[in-house]
């Protein structure tokens, strides 16, 4: 494409004025021009085709929120935290990059020691009145836990409203029930990761 | 001949000391050489083999970091072979290094990741079966052996900086760990200088663990609140909680440099939660207006002691602070005799003497910096170290080659032997002479319980020393004779080669007694304490009629034990009422505290220096520039010795007034993670003498005052003298710390 049309700033000979007629003053003038803009043709012309369609009984509108449309699974709304599917456990070890790239600063993080003496994160929310759903989050995350899903009805009575750990998480009979979705939008692995993965070499 | 050694490194022509190294050249001269266990403070390790040059004309690498100089020698810090050298080293370094970066405490800030990703490694040549290895709970401290990469800086900051010995290394190939020394668990006291030297994150606060990432702390650059060494610090505070407000997490040092004790690591929590409130303000400004005395403890900035001094002026008030008076008592006497203000020795003065004389202290609790230089002075120069006090101290027998113990009281005896002997062949004045001509020697020796023999011996090894340091204490300066033993110390100073630090027992007891005219405590009613007893309490500790900003929650200056004018920041907000306010009230009338930083005192050595333009930090050789030095000022010399008193006697049970380690006042006893032990601590000879047993509640009585304490038998002492601790602020300020007491079991 070249970029001639737009380096072109001279717009002067593409305007042209459009002729629109003086506003009625008069009472008498601004009632013929309200009986005129009513009973023309083109009222009935939209009425019919509505008419059509409706009796065609092939129509296309989905009726929300009865019937939702279905999300791309790269759409990025409300986050999720996943868990393992080997173990169940939590995927997330409070690393603190989501925070950290956060560039809404949305995301906050406490962790703590557990009894394994493993990170634990102790409280995590994210303002979704910050969140503008950038996804750089589930991008930087090193272990694919949090990520974001399909839930978009996040209206609210208030600006903050915050979703926590416990919300996000995949609840326990989801997980058992194996329907805890991966998503793929970014930083999801690729197709047939688990063939490209190579065992270290070792000597002994 | 001339001491300096002309050699090339990388074909650039630069200077040595002599007996510096290589290593040390390269790095004041912006030449990079790579090292992972090389720390400035201690002897080099040796153990990482990443700091290795070429020399021409010699086979083989050489160590940088152990090797010095020869004249005319051309060094080449990079080479091909060097660099695979240097690579195969971070390769071992990274065999099954559990790849737990991204929760590892150091969040970054790792040694091992840095240099890692320095030399660019990108493939493992090595490797080896892993072995079990369990994290151990040292209490304060986390040791988790799998990440150690066994760099040994914390072995040698144990034992040749702080003198705890209490870590070593057990060899054993791979499976090769740090051990603590002769016991199953860490037995020291937890100055937490291994977390801070630590490369990886093996070593570990217990407390911290976990809990933050590097980059969500906020770092401020403080100066250490707790006595009067005024380390430098930074506290480190993020948001408690989601909704939390900022709280300090943890402390960290440059540890290149400084060292801290465990009290400055960990006792940081001493902000105070409470914030004064309209009603509790007004009053405080009706009962400053009613008071007859303002009472207040060295807890407190520059600025602060500044403004109590404009109350007093203003209101025509007593000021009362018997700590920094008896110090300021002491060091006027000093004045008279030395014709100066200040003493002329400090922290760097002991870390390079090779000969010092401890008296009056039990310094390893009274202030560990101090401890901690000599430590550094007994190991980097084989310092002889006389330890005179009336009990020995285990945590300085690493350190200490003569302990001289004293009887208790015998103090101004003590100093006159010590003068007697140093002195021996001064160019006295003509009565100066005739004083230590008149001295009862065979007296002083019976009475003070030091032998000839002892002093001989000490002069004997201390005859071929060049920098000699006499360190005196609390005990010489609460002493009813203290003018004297000051004017005895400052003829040591004058006529000697010896230097003089004399240690301040609280953060900023110098700096009050340079700033305030103190009055003598007295018990009288209508007295405003400040951070300390009256009628009407504004303080930020407990038991406050008017809360304030705690020393970590206000700007200000100390003075330190090296006059030097420190400056220390807000790491935690306050909501609440200042002393500031409270004299705007009054009158007198500042924008805020830090305001009076250049009008501090000139006559006492203070600069016109605006708080802002003071800095803080240590430059990148290790040079202290923070704050400035007190200048010194000239007095009138114009004091006489007085005549020895005789040596008072203290028999039966002692009391012994002196903090446990890690605990120096209120403010440290509030401190969550420093252990808090009021028991009263006594040998079994104590306890046979006073006929207690381990365990017994006792009542102790000396002078007007009764304090109930537990007992508890210490193997470790020896000797009638038990310790009291003092931190839970029982025992009045500047009181001489030795008690006969009587002793006896309270039966519930």
């Amino acid at each position: 494409m070249k970029n001639e049309q737009f380096n072109n700033r001279d717009v002067s000979n593409e305007y042209f004025m459009v002729d629109i007629q003086d506003y009625p003053t008069e009472p008498w003038d601004k009632f013929k021009r309200t009986l005129k803009r009513t009973f023309r043709i083109e009222l009935f012309v939209g009425l019919w085709v509505v008419m059509r369609e409706m009796i065609r009984f092939d129509i296309h509108t989905v009726s929300y929120p009865e019937e939702k449309m279905p999300i791309g699974p790269r759409y990025r709304a409300v986050h999720e935290m996943k868990r393992l599917w080997e173990s169940d456990a939590e995927r997330c070890i409070g690393c603190g990059l989501c925070e950290k790239i956060c560039i809404s600063n949305c995301i906050r993080m406490e962790t703590k020691v557990d009894e394994n003496s493993r990170k634990e994160v102790s409280e995590y929310t994210i303002n979704l009145g910050r969140c503008i759903f950038c996804g750089y989050c589930a991008e930087v995350c090193p272990e694919l836990a949090i990520t974001h899903g399909g839930e978009y009805e996040n209206a609210s009575e208030q600006r903050e409203h915050f979703v926590d750990y416990a919300a996000m998480l995949t609840p326990l009979d989801k997980m058992k029930a194996g329907a805890q979705q991966e998503f793929e939008g970014f930083g999801a692995i690729t197709p047939h990761e688990d063939e490209s993965v190579k065992k270290t070499p070792l000597s002994y | 001949m001339s001491n300096l050694i002309n050699f090339k490194i990388d074909g650039i022509s630069v200077e040595a000391q002599k007996g510096e190294t290589i290593l040390n050249v390269a790095r004041k001269n912006d030449i990079y050489i790579p090292t992972m266990c090389y720390i400035s403070k201690t002897t080099p390790c040796a153990s990482c083999r990443m700091c290795v040059v070429e020399a021409k004309g010699v086979d083989g690498f050489v160590l940088s970091c152990n090797t010095t100089p020869t004249q005319g020698i051309e060094i080449t810090t990079n080479s091909s072979e060097l660099n695979t050298q240097r690579i195969n080293i971070m390769k071992l370094y990274d065999v099954n290094h559990p790849l737990e970066c991204g929760v590892c405490d150091k969040s970054g800030e790792c040694d091992l990741q840095n240099k890692t990703l320095e030399f660019n490694i990108e493939r493992q040549n090595f490797s080896t079966r892993d072995l079990s290895r369990e994290i151990k709970d040292w209490g304060l401290i986390s040791f988790d052996p799998a990440l150690c990469i066994l760099c040994e800086k914390c072995v040698h900051i144990c034992n040749e900086v702080i003198g705890d010995d209490a870590i070593e290394v057990i060899f054993g190939g791979y499976a090769s760990t740090i051990i603590p020394k002769n016991s199953d668990v860490l037995d020291c006291t937890f100055c937490g200088e291994c977390i801070a030297v630590c490369p990886v994150g093996a070593l570990v606060s217990s407390n911290f663990k976990y809990s933050a990432n590097v980059w969500e702390l906020n770092r401020i650059p403080a100066t250490c609140a707790h006595c009067s060494a005024g380390c430098p610090l930074e506290y480190e505070s993020k948001n408690s909680g989601i909704n939390g407000d900022d709280s300090i997490y943890r402390v960290k040092n440059n540890f290149e440099y400084t060292s801290l004790c465990g009290a400055g690591r960990f006792g940081f929590d001493f902000d105070n939660k409470d914030a004064g409130d309209e009603t509790s303000f007004n009053k405080a400004i009706q009962a400053l207006k009613e008071a007859k005395a303002i009472r207040f403890s060295s807890m407190i900035t520059n600025e602060e002691a500044h403004i109590l001094q404009l109350l007093k002026e203003k209101l025509n008030i007593k000021l009362f602070n018997e700590d920094a008076r008896k110090f300021q008592e002491f060091m006027r006497a000093y004045s008279t005799i030395s014709g100066k203000l200040h003493h002329s020795g400090s922290l760097d003065a002991i870390k390079q003497s090779d000969a010092a004389i401890v008296i009056g202290s039990r310094i390893s609790t009274d202030n560990p910096a101090v401890r901690y230089a000599l430590t550094t002075a007994s190991k980097h120069n084989g310092a002889k170290i006389v330890y005179a006090h009336p009990m020995e101290d285990l945590l300085m027998q690493n350190t200490v080659t003569q302990f001289m113990k004293y009887e208790v009281g015998t103090e101004e005896g003590v100093i006159a032997l010590l003068a007697n002997a140093i002195l021996q062949k001064a160019d006295l004045s003509d009565s100066e002479r005739a004083f230590f001509d008149d001295l009862d020697l065979g007296y002083l020796d019976a009475e003070s319980n030091i032998g000839d023999e002892e002093i001989d011996e000490m002069m004997e090894s201390f005859s071929r020393t060049k920098n000699r340091v006499l360190i005196i204490g609390n005990d010489l300066m609460a002493h009813s004779r203290s003018s004297n033993i000051a004017k005895l110390a400052a003829l040591i100073e004058k006529y000697s080669d010896f230097s003089l630090v004399v240690v301040p027992k609280e953060v900023n007891t110098l700096g009050s007694s340079l700033i305030c005219d103190l009055d003598k405590d007295e018990d009288i009613s209508d007295v405003v304490g400040y951070n300390a007893k009256g009628d009407f309490i504004i303080s930020f500790l407990s038991l406050a009629n008017l809360a304030v900003a705690s020393l970590n929650q206000q700007e200000g200056t100390f003075v330190n034990i090296d006059n030097r004018v420190l400056p220390t920041n807000v790491a935690v907000k306050f909501d609440g009422y200042t002393l500031n306010d409270v004299a705007s009230t009054l009158g007198i009338s500042a924008t805020n505290t830090v305001a009076y930083t250049k009008e501090l005192k000139k006559s006492s050595g203070f600069k016109e220096v605006e708080f802002d333009d003071l800095e803080n930090f240590l430059s990148a050789n290790g040079d202290d520039v923070r704050g400035y030095l007190l200048d010194e000022v000239s007095c009138k010399a114009d004091g006489e010795l007085e005549e020895l008193d005789d040596l008072p006697e203290f028999n039966g049970t002692i009391i012994y007034n002196v903090n446990p380690v890690l605990q120096f006042n209120a403010q440290t006893n509030q401190a969550e993670q420093l252990e808090s032990d009021t028991t009263l601590r006594g040998s079994a000879q104590f306890a046979a003498a006073a006929r207690i047993s381990d365990g017994d509640r006792v009542e102790i009585n000396f002078g007007a005052k009764a304090l109930i304490r537990e007992f508890k038998l210490d193997s470790e002492l020896k000797g009638t003298i038990a310790l009291n601790p003092t931190f839970d602020d029982v025992i009045d300020a500047g009181r001489y710390r030795f008690e006969k007491s009587k002793i006896k079991r309270v039966v519930e």
